[in-house]
């Protein structure tokens, strides 16, 4: 991680913060975040939502109801595009500001973002976390000894 | 024939259509029927980004009805997803000559209950079924190409 020397802010959240909600399939979002905490520690300011069980209409509004209080935009991060998490996020958050979703959102990205969400607008976090992930994913041929 | 899938699934294009099915049957288009989502252009673009290398249409009810057979005797593959099932009892009753349903998510809302774990049905739900079975028009639950397709007559009384 390279902005990993930041640390948890501790206490209330700064009114800057840029709030985020995972929205995953089954209990990923949840997992995520469990794992995340793992690595950085005790978390805040997050909410998670699965879309099990839920139609598009309801989903929408789950999503919806989550994000109404963001004042100034927020990230709704989500796994994978064309998923209902996806399509029902862009629907349930049109013509509420500064709202950006992102997809392919794993482990490397939650991090970046928890370093990283007091630091950057939520235009300029997500375009730094979308480099992030396509960084992220790397193959590599373990070498014979 | 180029229909792949005739789906009911709530979610219209979402990951098992795209991932499961789509990965299994590798359609070339996507046909969605909905007057909803024929009448807002946002609501079609949205769905014609969601599927990147698919061709996505979006038809109402009417349109459909006139485009089905043209679709059927087009070369490639096509699925075609409607939300529920009085939506495809309406599409067979203008005239789309169609064989079976796969029925998908028809999930929980006010006034529906469960009869499959991702199925849930109301009155209307219901009668759409029992008319569309009385054309002997298949509706066969199953969610995902890896699970059992189950007959939705075996489950809920349609007779």
């Amino acid at each position: 991680m390279s902005a990993g020397t930041q640390g948890p802010a501790g206490g209330a959240p700064d009114t800057s913060t840029v709030p985020a909600l995972l929205v995953m399939h089954a209990d990923l979002a949840e997992a995520l975040l469990h794992a995340a905490a793992a690595v950085y520690g005790p978390i805040e300011g997050i909410e998670v939502l699965s879309n099990s069980g839920l139609s598009r209409e309801a989903l929408e509004a789950r999503i919806a109801e989550q994000v109404t209080h963001w004042r100034h935009g927020g990230l709704v991060l989500t796994d994978f595009w064309g998923g209902s998490c996806h399509t029902c996020g862009l629907k349930a958050t049109r013509g509420r500001g500064e709202i950006l979703l992102l997809t392919g959102v794993n482990l490397p990205v939650l991090l970046d973002y928890l370093h990283n969400r007091d630091r950057f607008t939520a235009s300029e976090l997500a375009e730094r976390l979308q480099t992030k992930g396509r960084e992220s994913i790397r193959a590599q041929r373990c070498s014979e000894s | 024939m180029s229909w792949v899938l005739h789906r009911l699934d709530d979610r219209l294009i979402h990951g098992q259509v795209l991932v499961a099915w789509g990965q299994r049957l590798s359609p070339q288009r996507i046909v969605i029927v909905d007057d909803a989502v024929a009448a807002s252009e946002w609501e079609r673009q949205l769905y014609q980004d969601s599927a990147p290398g698919i061709e996505v249409r979006v038809l109402s009810v009417a349109e459909a009805a006139g485009a089905y057979a043209a679709e059927a005797a087009a070369p490639g593959t096509a699925f075609l997803l409607l939300r529920d099932l009085p939506t495809a009892l309406r599409l067979v009753e203008a005239g789309a000559e169609i064989a079976a349903f796969n029925v998908g998510g028809l999930h929980h809302a006010p006034g529906k209950d469960k009869v499959a774990e991702y199925v849930y049905l109301d009155d209307a739900d219901r009668a759409a079924a029992r008319a569309l079975h009385a054309r002997h028009i298949g509706l066969d639950v199953q969610d995902v190409p890896a699970s059992r397709a189950v007959p939705l007559a075996s489950i809920e009384p349609l007779a």
